[in-house]
């Protein structure tokens, strides 16, 4: 009989990996904690660079499960290391064995609200990235009503000691763009400013998105932080905002701002990291063996990780190193049987 | 009783007279020159205020609480109070009841320095009587009486916790050498007039230890070197005493007087903040006491380590310190004998030169437009920050049907407190100018303000004669207490934290609470009022980054946690902000908390 796997997490991560597994020869499991498989997949409509469509993406990867057993709205009440591998055990009290675990348990959205003088939660006008995406993919909105002008804040929760974050949530910035020039084709007429602190336009023709963004689709990109957001009369927003390239003050009235929420620890994490000895970096996310050689490999023997647990990664990066994991555990098992530990 | 010898003067005494001699020049130049560096005025508001008898009556009898009894130690924790006040009093007492004895059998003596320290030395006895009894059994007690206080100071070396303190001062040399001779100097008169008790007489304590090694210690030979330790001890501790801690001795008995004057720092390190100095025993009570000391950090840069640095002249040190420090006044609080912290930290903070030009001629063209209200609310930076505060506040104001209007809608000038933490007091006169020239044109009665960082300067610094200046904590009280806000009380328990600029910094403490009772119930944190633990958010401090301060935030979040409340509240934008980014119960306004306590027909 095959061998078990247990995932913990069931998005894009973890659903590669199982399907890696699989074709290895195991029987992986995935444990979610969520209602559905997919994780933030879900919750976007379109992908950096070229557009592709969020749903065919889910499908592609939620299809094709055959051989691979997965539960849904799991809540895990202890792991426990033995010398045979680790033991799942869920609030239900049911408890899976496996020689080798793969940790894809992702990352949240920071959450606005914290970014107070942002006004997420207070003004109506203010959303976040994620608000934008589901708008994208039902077409209908109570707030975003034909806006003249808006805005998009980056770095939200990212590189920002003030709220506890130093790191940089690398994504955002390409969704930034992307999500401005959606805006522009949805609404021609509007002035669309993005104020940024720098762009960190890394992946290939994420660059010509930026360019295309500034000359097809005329987005203002403004180098300088927010400072504050307030309510008009009229219930339009007023944001205050730096121009740091022309060392002037802002103040511009704004119909509709848009908060580029970064990427943090999934709340999950510590606890996971807790109860597996594993070490937390000073982000929150967890530490790998080796970040260069060993980026999917923990500390511990039989412990793996992989996608956005591990820092913010886009969407290939997060599959390919699923696959990647699943072949170091196929290794790690061989080894282990050739050896006689397990 | 008689004197053994004619000449009444043995060598032995040389080390205790020159040190005594030393301590009283040290101490006489000193006065003179904290006196001469007092401003003219000063001088003179203190001379005077010596003169006044009723000062001088509670001058000595804070002298005597104080210095002799150390009643706010007794206050703080039993055993560090009678660890001092048996040392300090016992002492005392030794002293005065040695000048009674000699005026009493050889007056003619009195005014020599040694006589009645090394009475026992220098006579011996006749005939028995019954007064001089008394006598010895009183010495004799007080002996027993320091010496347990002796064997306390000891235990407190390795045992703090049995003294309620967790942390204590790191000693320096000079303090070290102070200790171990203040330590020997009772077991050796001890044992000196155990020598001597045999012609000298003694008690129940001295007359036991003579008769139990009575051949050894009955031979007069053997005196000399016995009581050559007890004053080579006693000088010892008098060279080390005005380089060490024990300095605050001498020092205290200036410093009382001076603090009833009502002098003001003027100079970190001059006049009245020389005496403060001086005075500062270095018991380290500071230390525990210091929100920044959470998690052992940062324990050197506490008040007692200044205190160090400024009698060092450090320039480097002292800069640093007082711009780390969060100005919360916890330690002014909590000190035993009320060093100005804050102000001596202030001082320093002025006298640093940075290359910075600030540029305030903006300010002549900036006129706005304020409708003419009685209440003129002045949000601050901080509440535009944070909305919630802003809007809970307004809807408040129109729900008890107010007449207000907001100074500084959609942007207002600063209040100045930011610049004059940052030592650039006279600087932030410019801005206190136009603030108070605005506030004055708008015919306002009453100013509102939400911040308490805001309140503390619009209280302090701005001279608004017939504009009555309210933090919305009593505003609101008010309101409440005259039947304008429809509030009900609903079971959630609220944990107040005391903002350090409201509670310490302006002493309102009852306001916010009595108001917060209207609307739920009220949770004790574990330390409060008064000895409220600093959000870790302060401005106060300039060097401190956001990673220095989580523990300090947590600490404190973990103070208010206490006894379990539902909702922790503050009425400072700071501190809610703060507390917010660690807080595992939710964090709200105290204007917030009570529009949760709004009757439901009446939120809109």
């Amino acid at each position: 009989m095959a061998e078990n796997i247990i995932i913990i997490g069931g998005g894009p991560c973890g659903l590669e990996a199982a399907k890696t597994l699989r074709d290895l020869g195991y029987a992986p499991i995935i444990l979610e904690k969520k209602q559905e498989l997919g994780g933030h997949l879900r919750k976007w409509d379109r992908l950096f660079p070229e557009g592709v469509q969020a749903k065919q993406v889910l499908k592609e990867l939620t299809s094709g499960l055959k051989g691979i057993e997965w539960h849904t709205s799991v809540d895990i009440e202890t792991i426990e290391k033995s010398r045979k591998g680790y033991t799942v055990t869920l609030s239900t009290g049911v408890s899976y064995n496996s020689p080798a675990l793969l940790l894809t348990n992702g990352f949240k959205l920071f959450p606005a609200e914290k970014k107070e003088e942002y006004g997420y939660g207070i003004y109506d006008k203010v959303i976040t990235n994620a608000d934008l995406e589901q708008y994208f993919a039902k077409g209908k909105d109570n707030v975003i009503k034909k806006p003249k002008t808006i805005g998009f804040v980056h770095c939200v929760g990212s590189r920002d000691e003030k709220v506890g974050n130093r790191q940089c949530s690398k994504v955002c910035c390409a969704t930034a763009v992307k999500q401005a020039c959606e805006m522009k084709e949805l609404f021609p007429d509007a002035t669309i400013y993005s104020f940024y602190m720098d762009l960190r336009l890394f992946g290939r023709n994420y660059e010509d998105m930026y360019l295309t963004a500034q000359k097809k689709y005329g987005i203002r990109y403004i180098r300088g932080r927010v400072s504050e957001v307030s309510e008009d009369i009229d219930g339009s927003l007023i944001v205050k905002a730096e121009d740091t390239l022309l060392c002037k003050p802002l103040r511009l009235k704004i119909d509709l701002l848009v908060l580029m929420t970064g990427i943090v620890p999934e709340n999950s994490s510590a606890s996971l990291a807790q109860q597996l000895n594993i070490e937390l970096g000073e982000d929150g996310f967890y530490k790998p063996k080796d970040t260069i050689l060993e980026p999917c490999m923990a500390e511990n023997n039989g412990l793996f990780m992989a996608g956005a647990c591990t820092g913010p990664k886009t969407i290939p990066e997060t599959l390919s190193e699923a696959r990647a994991a699943a072949v170091q555990i196929h290794n790690y098992l061989n080894k282990s049987w050739i050896s006689g530990i397990l | 009783m008689r004197e053994r010898f004619l000449v009444g003067f043995d060598p032995f005494v040389l080390p205790f007279l020159c040190g005594m001699v030393f301590v009283l020049a040290y101490c006489l130049f000193y006065l003179v020159r904290i006196l001469a560096q007092l401003s003219a005025e000063d001088r003179k508001k203190f001379f005077k205020s010596l003169l006044l008898p009723s000062n001088a009556l509670k001058n000595i009898r804070d002298m005597f609480l104080d210095c002799l009894i150390h009643v706010k130690l007794w206050k703080r924790n039993p055993n560090l109070g009678y660890m001092h006040s048996s040392i300090a009093f016992g002492w005392f007492m030794l002293i005065v009841i040695g000048h009674i004895e000699t005026f009493m059998y050889v007056p003619g003596k009195a005014g020599l320095f040694y006589y009645p320290i090394f009475f026992r030395y220098f006579m011996e006895v006749d005939n028995q009587e019954l007064k001089g009894s008394l006598l010895f059994f009183l010495m004799d007690f007080f002996l027993l009486i320091v010496l347990s206080g002796i064997l306390l100071a000891m235990i407190k070396r390795i045992w703090r916790r049995f003294f309620g303190m967790r942390r204590t001062t790191r000693l320096s040399i000079t303090d070290h050498i102070g200790l171990y001779s203040l330590w020997a100097i009772f077991p050796l008169r001890w044992i000196a007039e155990g020598f001597t008790a045999g012609v000298a007489g003694g008690s129940f304590m001295t007359i036991p230890i003579n008769m139990l090694l009575k051949n050894f210690m009955s031979n007069p030979e053997n005196f000399n070197i016995a009581w050559w330790l007890y004053s080579i001890a006693l000088g010892t501790f008098m060279f080390a005493l005005p380089f060490s801690r024990y300095m605050h001795i001498p020092a205290e008995i200036l410093l009382i007087p001076m603090k009833r004057a009502g002098l003001k720092v003027y100079h970190p390190r001059k006049g009245f903040a020389l005496a403060q100095i001086y005075t500062c025993p270095s018991c380290g009570v500071c230390i525990d006491a210091c929100p920044m000391s959470a998690n052992k950090q940062n324990c050197k840069d506490t008040t007692v380590y200044l205190v160090r640095q400024l009698k060092r002249n450090n320039a480097r040190r002292m800069n640093a310190m007082s711009n780390k420090c969060l100005m919360c006044g916890k330690c002014q609080e909590v000190c035993q004998i009320g060093l100005q912290s804050y102000d001596i930290r202030m001082n320093i903070r002025e006298r640093a030169r940075y290359n910075i030009q600030l540029k305030h001629n903006y300010l002549a063209s900036y006129n706005p437009d304020i409708k003419q209200a009685k209440v003129l609310y002045y949000a601050g930076c901080m509440s535009s920050l944070t909305p919630v505060i802003g809007r809970s506040i307004k809807k408040l104001l129109s729900i008890a049907k107010v007449d207000y209007t907001q100074m500084d809608e959609g942007g207002g000038i600063c209040c100045g407190r930011p610049l004059i933490l940052a030592g650039k007091k006279a600087e932030a006169q410019a801005m206190i100018a136009k603030n108070t020239e605005i506030i004055k044109a708008s015919g306002a009665s009453i100013l509102l303000v939400s911040c308490a960082i805001c309140y503390r300067v619009f209280k302090n610094e701005y001279k608004l004669s017939g504009i009555r200046v309210m933090h919305y904590t009593e505003y609101f009280n008010e309101l409440i207490k005259k039947g304008k806000l429809p509030i009900t009380k609903g079971n959630v328990r609220y944990a107040y934290h005391d903002p350090c600029d409201l509670g310490r910094g302006c002493g309102i403490y009852d306001e916010p609470r009595e108001a917060l009772s209207f609307v739920g119930g009220l949770a004790h944190a574990e330390k409060e009022r008064a000895m409220s633990v600093c959000c870790g958010g302060s401005i106060g401090s300039l060097t401190l980054n956001h990673e220095d301060r989580k523990p300090i935030v947590e600490a404190s979040i973990s103070n208010m946690l206490y006894s379990n409340p539902d909702y922790i509240v503050t009425a400072c934008p700071l501190c809610q902000k703060t507390f917010s980014m660690y807080s595992p119960v939710e964090v709200l306004d105290f204007a917030q908390a009570l529009c949760n306590g709004l009757q439901e027909k009446d939120v809109n």
